[in-house]
């Protein structure tokens, strides 16, 4: 089997490696924004909901999540463009990264972030849609 | 402090290797010596002596076949029940045996088979796929192993006393909190203490993939089984400790009468259903992820090409990993929680379709890219897919919140659980079973049996619960142990059908245990590699295992090395890779890496002990004897289990080794030791704190979910714990980490005597902190079996001290270690060790002196 791009440009083998304990972290950060986001909406809707139903309202806390979505969709999306550019796909169209080298490995963790952030948008998207279509408690 | 930074002397000598080292010629008279060598280095002990064998291979065999066992029997207590239940009316079992039929039907299916089937599995075939010699630490596999089949036995054998739990295998408060008898005790502490090999096994397996790699194989390059054991992995750590942490609630109320789940005492049943839920739901996803692992290895195999979309599948794996902690409410849509709290988790829960689709749609490229071969495993393989979808259509169904009230508690659900269970886990194992025999036991199982077999479990399967979808439907509830006669209602021929369902699916279950268990001493030997597979398992050695896993561990340059690699497996079988001898008479394995798996450290790892049985049996001890509240025998088998497992650490673990470094083959020198985040033992001790975080941190929610769902939370009236001794428990703690923190830089920095002084002042420290923590809730009065606010606080205080006593123990242990020479200024890992264990526990004891003084104060 042979990748798109089996020819090896020298610059992209001496990705530093500072950068490299980084990006076994970045596969995880935007499930951990979706997390954060699901976490702080439950807590929040059950002080909302049970602890203090006067205090905000149901309008108080659409407005509240509504914010937080949009800070974690924010963050979600700086981490699929730093990933996406980790990824660098239009470079090379490489979508396998099968080689034995460091550019290989460093591009499957951009590729695999890149996806997760995907899914962690569409998550976290899913976890707001209730707030607006749900009109009570 | 900068000598303190340093961990582990720096590699000598070409890595990686070149072409001309990996094809040079291996002296064929140094082979055979060398090989001899390593032969008798890892040979197994016979006779009695074979079980005090610690080998990832042995051990993995027995596990498995263990779990196997129980499933055999957890699967005849069903057929039991579907007799019950083929007509109206029947009397064959009574109301109360049919409820502990069905309690330990659930229980033993998912902690005696479906969970402990994954660890067997993982522990057996990681080390073949990634190279390796053996697992990190092979006496905890051993450890957890036998904890396994002593609590799983105490488990299971209640049912034949008519003792066993019957309040259904989640437990609901307060019928099993009120039931009567010892059946929930059992269930309690039996199954807290199978949690313990849970979470040894997830230590094992995350050190495993992380660090015990080939050289050479980058992240991007390892079996996607590896990937899928990680993320299970961690996933255990976060899941299982919330349960931990509700048993240790529930137990005490069942005990000592605190009311944790007691409404008219401030407790909230709720709270048990969270906190299970929190742990059950991402079980669902452990038992998956790692059997459609197996499909992952198997379907390359098939399509005869490497896999379709790599990232796609790690991108799956992990991302259904996170979500499957958001679901865990739709299990209690009927408990009256917000509509908008529900509609969350209803929202995660059609999320997680999108990864779990996505590995899916990945097999199905990968063989219609490929040329398939169909083989048995395959059609199992299909089979699952098939039935794993079938499953996951009606669970899309029961995510939404309206359909959910209507079928909730009905036999809908059972047929959607067991649709998503046998697709996604039994399918997947039986085809695993069938692919790796001729590597686990060196021949082949018969392919005719093997498709009897599946036509009868899958055929007689979907007669058994696909009218259940009907029965469910027409309104049929779980757990009722039999039904009227009513024309109105017509459950009977469905019911009558299921059972004959049953029959047809344990006959095709006898054929595929018959087959793997006959004697095949007149079949032909397998071939080495009889599927054609391209991962490193198929490396193995026949026709006899020498326990040794590979002749010598190769430097991989590819995802599927067999198939990529030309000329690998001869320079391996020849010796010529990496540790191709054993010289010192020592069992060892290569450490690398994260990311890159470049080599840094060659791993001494543990041989055949008892130590570590008897470690277990004491375990054992301290969780069962307290279901006949014998607690002061308990204790001392406490005590018994932590001398085995400090003599078993002493004698054979963090060592000086003779040299510095030695030479490991292709002109590689590795040290011989290391100690910190370089050593495999600081790693183990990292995530086994991070599980035991997550348990505490559950505790803590449970103080703030008494706070958010009750108005006398804290309790108007009823004191809080003493202020000045939460702040003196405070200072203890942190004065005992600070001694700990600073002896680790004083031994380091060769200032030995000092060092040892920290040393000693710590435990007292520990002690100190411990009597003020109790002190704190017990001068103030506060009667724990009254009220649950003060129960809560009493809990905090009993999770403290009791994690006080390791504190108190291990800076002896580093105290001893330098007097006898084991632990030096150059040698001090486990004094890093032990200085991890002090960072979580003074986070345990701040957070803790926190909510037992000045939150609740807030509040």
């Amino acid at each position: 089997m042979t990748g798109p791009a089996d020819r090896l440009r020298p610059d992209e083998e001496e990705k530093t490696i500072a950068e490299e304990s980084s990006s076994l972290w970045l596969l995880v950060v935007s499930p951990t924004v979706w997390a954060v986001h699901f976490a702080a909406s439950y807590a929040i809707t059950s002080l909302a909901c049970v602890k203090f139903p006067d205090l905000l309202g149901v309008g108080g806390l659409q407005w509240i999540i509504g914010a937080l979505t949009g800070l974690a969709l924010a963050a979600i999306l700086a981490t699929a463009l730093r990933s996406w550019r980790q990824w660098d796909f239009l470079e090379d169209y490489d979508h396998i990264h099968h080689r034995p080298r460091s550019e290989d490995r460093h591009e499957f963790l951009g590729h695999a972030a890149f996806l997760l952030s995907v899914v962690s948008f569409i998550g976290t998207v899913y976890v707001a849609l209730p707030v607006w279509l749900t009109g009570t408690c | 402090m900068s000598a303190d930074t340093t961990h582990i002397l720096a590699p000598q000598g070409p890595y990686p290797p070149g072409p001309e080292m990996l094809n040079a010629p291996v002296d064929p008279q140094w082979s055979r010596e060398s090989g001899a060598r390593l032969r008798a280095v890892w040979a197994q002990p016979r006779g009695l002596r074979y079980w005090s064998a610690v080998n990832n291979s042995e051990v993995g065999q027995w596990y498995a076949m263990l779990c196997f066992g129980f499933m055999l029997a957890a699967g005849v207590l069903a057929l039991l029940m579907r007799v019950q239940l083929a007509v109206p009316g029947n009397d064959f079992l009574s109301a109360d045996r049919f409820n502990q039929f069905f309690t330990m039907h659930g229980s033993a299916m998912m902690f005696l088979f479906a969970v402990p089937m994954f660890e067997a599995i993982a522990i057996l075939l990681l080390p073949a796929f990634l190279g390796a010699r053996d697992m990190p630490f092979p006496r905890l596999s051993a450890y957890g192993f036998w904890c396994f089949a002593i609590g799983g036995t105490f488990v299971f054998g209640s049912v034949f006393f008519g003792a066993a739990p019957d309040s259904g295998w989640f437990m609901y408060p307060p019928l099993a909190t009120q039931s009567e008898g010892i059946g929930a005790d059992i269930w309690l502490l039996g199954l807290s203490f199978i949690e313990v090999s849970s979470i040894a096994a997830a230590v094992e397996l995350i050190v495993g993939v992380l660090k015990c790699r080939p050289p050479g194989m980058r992240i991007n390059l390892m079996p996607l089984y590896a990937w899928y054991v990680l993320v299970v992995g961690a996933m255990i750590l976060f899941a299982f400790p919330p349960l931990i942490a509700g048993d240790f609630l529930f137990e005490l109320e069942r005990s000592f009468d605190w009311p944790f789940f007691d409404p008219e005492r401030g407790g909230d049943p709720m709270l048990w259903q969270h906190l299970f839920w929190i742990f059950g739901h991402p079980e669902v996803y452990i038992i998956f992820l790692p059997s459609i692992a197996i499909a992952a290895m198997i379907v390359p195999t098939a399509a005869g090409r490497p896999i379709v979309g790599y990232s796609w599948i790690v991108l799956s794996a992990v991302a259904v990993g996170f979500l499957s902690f958001g679901l865990w409410v739709h299990h209690m849509f009927t408990t009256g929680l917000p509509a908008i709290s529900l509609g969350f988790f209803s929202a995660a829960s059609e999320a997680v379709v999108i990864p779990t689709g996505v590995q899916l749609f990945a097999f199905l490229a990968t063989l219609m890219a490929g040329r398939v071969r169909m083989s048995v495993p395959m059609l199992y393989i299909a089979g699952a897919l098939a039935i794993f979808t079938c499953g996951g259509l009606t669970g899309i169904m029961v995510a939404l919140v309206p359909f959910d009230r209507q079928v909730h508690d009905t036999y809908f659900i059972v047929a959607h659980l067991h649709y998503t269970l046998f697709g996604g886990m039994v399918f997947p194992v039986m085809a695993g079973v069938i692919y790796f025999y001729p590597f686990i036991r060196k021949k082949m199982m018969s392919p005719r049996l093997g498709k009897w077999a599946f036509w009868l479990v899958f055929t007689g399967f979907n007669l058994c619960f696909l009218p259940m979808h009907l029965t469910g439907l027409q309104g049929m509830p779980r757990r009722v142990y039999t039904y009227p006669d009513l024309d109105a209602l017509n459950w009977g021929w469905l019911n009558m059908l299921s059972t004959a369902g049953a029959f047809v699916m344990a006959a095709g279950f006898a054929v595929f245990l018959w087959d793997v268990i006959r004697p095949k001493g007149r079949d032909a030997a397998a071939p080495r590699n009889p599927w054609g597979g391209g991962t490193l398992e198929w490396t193995h050695d026949v026709p006899e295992d020498p326990g040794w896993g590979v002749r010598s561990i190769p430097y991989i340059t590819s995802r599927y090395p067999l198939w990529q690699q030309e000329g690998l497996l001869e320079r391996m079988d020849a010796g010529g890779c990496y540790l191709g001898d054993a010289p010192e008479g020592l069992r060892e394995t290569l450490i690398t890496t994260v990311l890159d798996a470049r080599p840094i450290l060659v791993q001494r790892v543990t041989g055949p002990t008892w130590i570590t049985l008897a470690a277990a049996g004491f375990t054992g001890g301290l969780f069962i004897l307290p279901v006949f509240k014998l607690y002061w025998p308990a204790l001392a088998c406490g005590a018994g289990a932590m001398a085995a497992i400090l003599w078993w650490l002493w004698r054979d673990t963090a060592r000086p080794p003779e040299a510095a470094r030695k030479p490991v083959g292709l002109g590689l020198s590795l040290p011989l030791y290391a100690t910190g985040p370089a050593s495999v033992g600081w790693w183990g001790m990292f995530i086994t704190m991070l599980g035991d975080m997550t348990a505490f941190a559950s505790l803590v929610f449970g103080f703030f979910f008494y706070w958010t769902a009750g108005d006398d939370f804290p309790l108007p009236g009823a004191g809080h714990g003493q202020p000045v001794l939460c702040g003196l428990a405070a200072a203890c703690y942190g004065g005992g980490w600070a001694a700990m923190r600073l002896a680790r830089g004083w031994n380091r920095g060769g200032r030995v005597g000092r060092a040892r002084l920290a040393r000693a002042a710590a435990p007292v420290l520990a002690l100190a902190g411990a009597l003020a923590m109790a002190g704190a809730v017990w001068l103030p009065g506060l009667d724990p079996a009254s009220h649950v606010y003060p129960a809560m606080l009493w809990a905090f205080a009993v999770w403290t001290v009791v994690h006080s006593v390791p504190g108190l123990v291990m800076p002896l242990y580093c105290l001893a270690g330098s007097l006898r020479g084991k632990l030096t200024p150059a040698h001090d890992a486990d004094l890093w060790n032990c200085t991890l264990y002090w960072h979580f526990l003074l986070i345990t004891a701040l957070v803790s002196a926190a909510v037992l003084g000045p939150i609740p104060r807030l509040m």
